[in-house]
């Protein structure tokens, strides 16, 4: 039985931040406080939402000597960042308002004739793969646009599961939504996305 | 039948493979016959790749300079830990 033993660059960095390792939190910070923040906008203004997630440092300094590794160290500090924001939303007596009413978008629900077949059909056309075409600056100061004009609820569903690769499951525990409305919040920002590039493919505008 | 309307609007269970057995199958039938709907299939698929290419790529120094601040402040007032003291 092979039973040579690879270090987990994750463990390892466990253990450093254990340590108090000031190292170790400027790389975890880097890696992981663009997901916290992805989580506090699900519930809060940016200027709150930011304050939560350094809060939220603070708290992981003492905290992280509980860390038993259940689950992963992202899933652990999301999971921190959405009890924070919960509860300061409880105390503020404020809910979270969510739309999931329509799985289409309005502006690609008009592009369907009565009988339910496509009047204007898609005419986007991808030739390149997404590492090239995002060396389109314009392209890429597009998508940065349009991704901060999501509402923040589809944003960070988004965010949770595509960029930061949550399970379905995790994000609605994070978030805090049921399952099907986690679909509806995922669908409706996937559609702005594909609106917004199919504007710059054909118009060269945002 | 699955009108190309009906499709749009189940389009991310399907990329994500959420769709249940039956539902799945009139999909894949329905993306047999109609261009559109492929092509519609191929986008949303490619669009989202693209948000993920672009996320994934640069975080807000600004926001990372603040982070690291707080933290190295808070790191000054604790008291190093041992493992003995556990």
């Amino acid at each position: 039985m092979n039973t040579a033993v690879h270090p987990d660059p994750q463990c390892s960095l466990i253990e450093d931040l254990k340590r108090g390792d000031s190292s170790a939190y400027k790389k975890a910070v880097r890696e992981y406080s663009p997901g916290m923040l992805a989580v506090a906008r699900f519930y809060l203004d940016y200027s709150s939402a930011e304050e939560i997630v350094q809060d939220c440092w603070v708290t992981v300094i003492d905290a992280i000597h509980k860390f038993e590794g259940r689950s992963g160290l992202k899933t652990w500090l999301h999971r921190i960042v959405a009890n924070r924001c919960k509860n300061k939303l409880r105390s503020s007596k404020r809910e979270v308002a969510i739309d999931f009413s329509e799985s289409l978008e309005p502006e690609l629900a008009n592009r369907f004739n009565a009988k339910g077949h496509w009047n204007l059909p898609p005419s986007l056309k991808f030739h390149e793969s997404a590492d090239i075409l995002m060396e389109n600056d314009a392209l890429s100061d597009c998508l940065d646009k349009h991704l901060s004009a999501l509402p923040e609820t589809q944003r960070s569903a988004l965010m949770l599961y595509e960029a930061h690769q949550h399970k379905s499951e995790d994000v609605c525990n994070i978030l805090d939504v049921s399952a099907s409305n986690l679909r509806v919040l995922l669908h409706r920002a996937r559609q702005k996305i594909f609106l917004m590039v199919e504007t710059f493919q054909e118009t060269g505008e945002c | 039948m699955l009108m190309c309307r009906d499709l749009a609007g189940i389009a991310s269970d399907y990329i994500d493979g959420e769709l249940t057995g039956r539902r799945n199958l009139s999909v894949k039938m329905h993306l047999m016959m109609c261009k559109h709907c492929r092509s519609f299939i191929g986008n949303l698929r490619a669009s989202t790749d693209l948000m993920k290419a672009h996320s994934s790529s640069k975080p807000d120094e600004e926001f990372i300079r603040r982070i690291d601040k707080r933290v190295a402040e808070a790191l000054k007032t604790r008291k190093p830990r041992d493992g003995n003291n556990e």
